[in-house]
């Protein structure tokens, strides 16, 4: 069993009678990247503050690297860099003097690790502009490079792409991607969209109104979200053989209940199908099935009008 | 924690309304202690007037609470209540220092920044102008004595005074609303010192018991060594009672 970066037990967060959190258990193991999914008021952003210390629930506890005493806690939010809600920066400060005052809370002694994360996020240029004067992309990379200062072993960040333009998004992902793999960094990153952490994460948990519905693996996930031919036939065992042969297909599996799930040849359809009957089978059933990323959410969701 | 002073230190000496009210008080502090020193501006009966100290009667400014009220709680809504406005609150909890510690910090500079403008600047421009107009006879062993003794409470007063107005602050997070129930106190805390103290037994005895009242203390001229040990407490246990109240709301507080 991987070491455990964190754990949140039975974690529930009420203000007033609205329960924004409802007995939420996650579990992010060291390397992985977590991505977490909710609709904007799911409870993201309050379950990132409650790992983080800015709140505390109402109930449950929160380990993080083993510990979950006040006392513990403190020390480990040192190994944390984190981004909750939005970039908190200084307005009338360059962003290297936002960095240096980050820098002098934290006690990090050496003044080089400033440049250094200013050029991994691209704002090695800005000189002494404002962080006024900064665009929203750019005030969110600041806001990234002052969670990943001290290098963090465990870095959060909550919806990071808002206000980035298509390019910063794939720069973000690459950095994110590049952090995982060279310093073996602990990722969650939270997002209202699946898609966007697609390829990113390594498992996903998904959260709504407050309730942590699934937790999934990366290749769970790519499972479920793939497109297939549905294919239900008098034999399917004969069916098999013929699509292994006429088709030279080994991309489907048989479920139990002697359905067939294609995999490949989806725009090929006629071919399939001619394949079958030209081979005695009768086609019972023939359908495109399966879901992309973003109906496989909706539908988890309950649906558009879950409301 | 030396950590966290420093970045308090930082962030101060970055804070346009610091170096703004350090220019208004000097200049206001400036011009009315120079409308004395002309003779301008006359007051006669006055605390300073009567030790011999009148060039100094502008001073008599820095003992109403609306004024130093004004400065301080400008400089608590633009340099505590900016953290959360801001949100960099946050960074500071995320750092992973203690509450208490981060409180304590911004207390320690705060009040520093307190004692520049509401005290050592009016000071400092009363003794240059009075030594540069050639006035500096009046600076007799037993008058520096005397300002060095009011001035030593009055800075132990302010520093007192900075920790109730931090943990406003702390509890309003908002500038307007810090500035605003500050200026209110400070009328409450005048109806009590020219009214409501004449009529109520423990009114008085409350209020005399707090620095407000112990302000006119420390500037009397023919205070005792029991008062002035009765202001040195005051003082200190208001900082400590208020701080350790401030750092425990600040403990429990939810930053959003």
């Amino acid at each position: 069993m991987g070491e455990y970066v964190l754990r949140t037990n039975n974690i529930y967060k009420k203000y007033g009678k609205n329960l924004v959190l409802d007995n939420i258990n996650i579990e992010i193991k060291k390397g992985e990247i977590y991505g977490f999914i909710g609709q904007n008021g799911a409870g993201k952003t309050s379950l990132l503050r409650v790992i983080t210390g800015l709140i505390t629930p109402t109930k449950g506890t929160v380990e993080l690297f083993g510990q979950s005493s006040e006392k513990g806690l403190v020390k480990s939010i040192k190994r944390v860099g984190a981004v909750v809600e939005n970039p908190a920066l200084f307005p009338n400060m360059s962003a290297y003097e936002n960095l240096e005052l980050h820098r002098l809370q934290k006690g990090i002694p050496d003044k080089k690790c400033i440049d250094r994360t200013l050029k991994l996020v691209g704002l090695e240029n800005t000189g002494r502009k404002k962080v006024v004067n900064f665009s929203l992309g750019m005030k969110q990379r600041l806001g990234i490079a002052i969670a990943l200062l001290s290098d963090p072993e465990f870095l959060i960040l909550d919806e990071p792409t808002n206000g980035l333009d298509p390019m910063g998004i794939v720069e973000l992902r690459q950095l994110i991607k590049r952090l995982n793999r060279e310093r073996e960094m602990t990722v969650l990153i939270s997002s209202h969209i699946l898609s966007e952490l697609h390829q990113l994460a390594t498992r996903y948990g998904i959260i709504h109104k407050g309730r942590l519905l699934e937790e999934i693996s990366s290749s769970e996930l790519n499972q479920k979200c793939r497109r297939y031919l549905r294919i239900k036939v008098d034999n399917p065992s004969k069916g098999a053989t013929v699509l292994e042969t006429e088709l030279n297909s080994t991309d489907f599996e048989i479920m139990p209940d002697g359905i067939i799930k294609l995999y490949s040849h989806l725009n090929d359809i006629q071919r399939v199908s001619l394949a079958l009957t030209k081979n005695n089978l009768i086609i019972e059933h023939f359908s495109q099935a399966g879901d992309d990323l973003e109906s496989y959410f909706t539908k988890l969701v309950g649906g558009v009008n879950n409301d | 924690m030396i950590n966290l002073i420093k970045a308090e230190l930082f962030k101060l000496k970055r804070n346009r309304i610091f170096w703004v009210l350090i220019g208004v008080v000097t200049f206001i502090y400036g011009l009315a202690n120079y409308l004395v020193i002309i003779d301008w501006w006359k007051m006669y009966n006055t605390g300073f007037y009567n030790i011999g100290l009148k060039e100094y009667n502008a001073m008599e400014m820095v003992k109403l609470p609306l004024i130093f009220n004004l400065i301080i709680s400008t400089l608590a809504g633009f340099f505590i209540n900016i953290d959360y406005t801001t949100g960099t609150i946050k960074n500071q909890i995320l750092s992973g220092n203690k509450r208490s510690h981060i409180y304590l910090a911004k207390l320690i500079v705060f009040s520093l920044g307190s004692v520049i403008t509401a005290v050592i600047l009016p000071l400092m421009t009363v003794i240059f102008e009075t030594t540069f107009l050639g006035h500096s006879d009046i600076y007799t062993s037993e008058r520096v004595l005397y300002l060095l003794r009011a001035f030593s409470l009055y800075t132990l007063i302010i520093i007192a005074y900075s920790s109730i107005i931090m943990m406003i602050a702390s509890i309003t997070k908002e500038s307007g609303k810090t500035i605003i129930i500050t200026i209110i106190m400070t009328i409450i805390l005048f109806v009590i010192d020219k009214s409501l103290i004449f009529k109520n037994e423990l009114v008085r005895t409350i209020y005399e018991n707090t620095i407000f009242y112990q302000i006119h203390r420390a500037f009397n001229s023919s205070i005792t060594s029991n008062e002035i040990g009765k202001n040195i407490v005051i003082s200190i246990a208001t900082f400590i009672i208020i701080s350790f109240c401030g750092s425990s709301i600040f403990k429990k507080q939810e930053i959003k």
